[in-house]
């Protein structure tokens, strides 16, 4: 019974700006995920979350694809880690460690296209994903939260796992899905 | 079984929701084909770092800190606007002084919410998000109140009525709320109630959202709303929100969310009490942890001998089919219109000149001396059950009127010597919010 992306964003650009809150309940755990991978620290990530949701709230009216919500808010999330950074080595006063953490920043970022590639998903594969991972929900638990049958969910999260698998190969370099069967 | 079949069922056999057969299959088949065996690694990697992921981030709860800064952004440049919102956003009474005071408590809450406070918002947001696409929506449950008095009505001491809403938000909006002798139906045309006690009618001749003091109800039904609004008015008025949780009997897991919620009327006003949006209450919502569907409320009056339960919703069904029947009110041959706007009299001045007090002695006079058609410009529709009750009264005294933040006429205290000897001593309700301009009785015989 959850609405869309673009249904939630429409109602707050409508005058409903508590509708924003199931935004952030949707997308909290991988946004707060994706950042603690490029900052490497909980307490940072936590507080670049809130602050990309603040942003992405405050911007609504500018987000030109309602439907590409999570994408967007991730574009918004990546420059704000990147402002932490700067932040950290000015008042640190040490262009030098800036820089290291800025490289250490992007090199160590080897998880974060995970969150990426989710954004990447059609909707109601990502929902399945992160219901099932980031809300830690069981297949069952998703079928019921969506009144969809088990094996709709299960359908759907084969497909969306041929999907990321699509994504993150073209993201990380690595080698396609085996596609040939035996 | 092949490789294809195989690779069909691999994400179901890392999900461990094969049956015992088909995982027997698929194990056997992976043992013998490096293929598959291969791609059921990639799998599984995969899984492995979705599970990582969530585990992670298992912890996170940002809907609080994110949505008091944004709603504080929001409301940074109307700041002058904060008491309209307040009042605009209760469930029931605010106080203008009360929402002057919430502006400075919501910067004070803002900063100082605990971390129960912030379950508690998440346990609801979830909750209003369970149930964003609401085609209809069956409220059953148990009013304090007694059968006859409106819908807003409660009494602590009054036994347990029945009260029940139906509503349809799609294809069109259509609702009916009933309890033993008040029905109201709003068919998607006209609003009609019909008081059982005497038949008596009142008729809207368009449709309404919600109306004859059902408000309280119908913003339950909009649940979705109804959270976000006491998610508000929590932060703008400061109330207490508090979560716990509970095992069922059946081993769900419940969240039980709680709001301490102030009517902000005066305790020494007559109004306080009597209604749900006059009341202090303690709210109690509570949210099923797997589905996060609402299941049930429970609603309490907090009053200084004591906490009394006035409400309790027990069923709620959601999107389930609407008999058409339900939209039909069978109405008694004989009912009684009542007028929804007092006409304009010859004489209206002579009406609309007097003070509340005069008024109610005017009304009591015509009863004593049975003019029906003096009494009628005073109160509609005058039934026969009015007129057998009221014929031949005496009056014994009348009262100062006075006022209540819960009602926008006035109170008339007075006693009454019935015709049958019973004497009775209440506060006559009266107001003069109609475009004649005259008094009209609202309540209190």
């Amino acid at each position: 019974m959850d609405l869309t992306d673009k249904e939630y964003v429409e109602h707050c650009r409508d005058g409903h700006p508590e509708d924003f809150g199931l935004l952030v309940v949707r997308y909290q755990k991988p946004l707060f995920s994706y950042l603690a991978s490029r900052v490497r620290d909980g307490g940072q990530a936590e507080e670049a979350a809130q602050e990309s949701f603040v942003r992405a709230f405050l911007s609504l009216k500018m987000l030109r694809k309602p439907e590409s919500f999570y994408s967007w808010l991730l574009g918004i999330a990546g420059r704000v880690a990147k402002e932490q950074f700067r932040s950290a080595a000015h008042r640190q006063r040490d262009r030098e460690a800036a820089e290291t953490m800025m490289a250490a920043a992007t090199d160590s970022a080897e998880e974060y296209p995970l969150e990426e590639a989710i954004a990447a998903l059609p909707e109601s594969h990502r929902q399945v994903i992160l219901l099932r991972y980031y809300e830690r929900l069981s297949c069952q638990e998703v079928a019921t939260r969506l009144d969809q049958p088990l094996g709709t969910v299960t359908k759907t999260l084969s497909r969306a796992y041929a999907l990321l698998r699509q994504e993150l190969a073209a993201r990380e370099g690595a080698e396609p899905t085996v596609n040939q069967t035996q | 079984m092949n490789c294809a079949e195989c690779r069909d069922n691999l994400v179901a056999c890392a999900e461990g929701l094969l049956d015992r057969e088909a995982l027997h299959e698929c194990q056997a088949h992976l043992e013998a084909c490096a293929g598959c065996r291969a791609e059921y690694k990639v799998i599984a990697s995969l899984q492995q770092r979705l599970v990582a992921r969530g585990q992670a981030a298992a912890e996170v709860s940002l809907v609080a800190p994110v949505m008091q800064r944004v709603l504080q952004k929001r409301k940074e440049p109307e700041r002058e606007t904060i008491m309209s919102k307040i009042l605009k956003h209760r469930w029931g009474f605010g106080l203008s002084a009360a929402a002057g005071a919430a502006a400075v408590i919501l910067l004070t809450t803002l900063l100082t919410t605990p971390n129960a406070q912030a379950k508690a918002v998440e346990v609801m947001t979830k909750g209003a998000q369970a149930v964003a696409k609401l085609t209809s929506i069956h409220l059953r449950g148990q009013l304090r109140t007694a059968p006859q008095d409106n819908f807003s009505s409660i009494n602590a001491d009054s036994p347990f009525c029945t009260i029940e809403l139906w509503k349809q938000f799609e294809p069109d909006l259509k609702w009916r709320v009933e309890k033993p002798q008040r029905v109201v139906v709003m068919d998607g045309e006209s609003t009609v109630m019909l008081i059982r006690t005497d038949d008596t009618g009142v008729k809207f001749p368009h449709p309404s959202r919600s109306a004859f003091d059902t408000d309280w109800l119908q913003r339950i039904a909009n649940i979705s709303n109804t959270i976000s609004n006491e998610l508000d008015n929590a932060r703008a008025q400061g109330w207490k929100l508090d979560t716990t949780e509970e095992t069922a009997a059946d081993g769900r897991l419940k969240n039980i969310v709680t709001i301490m919620a102030k009517s902000g009327v005066p305790d020494d006003d007559y109004g306080r009490n009597n209604f749900i949006g006059t009341a202090d209450t303690r709210r109690v919502y509570r949210f099923d942890a797997q589905s996060t569907l609402l299941e049930s409320v429970q609603i309490y009056l907090a009053r200084p001998s004591g906490e009394v339960k006035i409400f309790d919703l027990s069923q709620i069904d959601y999107n389930q089919p609407m008999d058409p029947s339900i939209w039909k009110l069978e109405l008694p041959a004989d009912v009684s219109w009542a007028q929804l706007e007092p006409p304009k009299l010859p004489d209206n001045e002579k009406y609309a000149s007097m003070t509340a007090e005069q008024a109610t002695r005017a009304f009591f006079e015509a009863c004593s001396r049975e003019d029906w058609n003096e009494v009628g410009k005073f109160m509609s529709p005058v039934t026969a059950d009015l007129k057998e009750y009221l014929g031949g009264l005496e009056i014994v005294s009348l009262g100062e009127s006075f006022t209540s933040k819960a009602y926008v006429g006035r109170y008339v205290p007075y006693e009454i010597k019935l015709k049958n000897g019973h004497v009775k001593k209440h506060n006559l309700a009266i107001r003069k919010d109609n475009p004649a301009g005259r008094w009209q009785v609202d309540g209190g015989i």
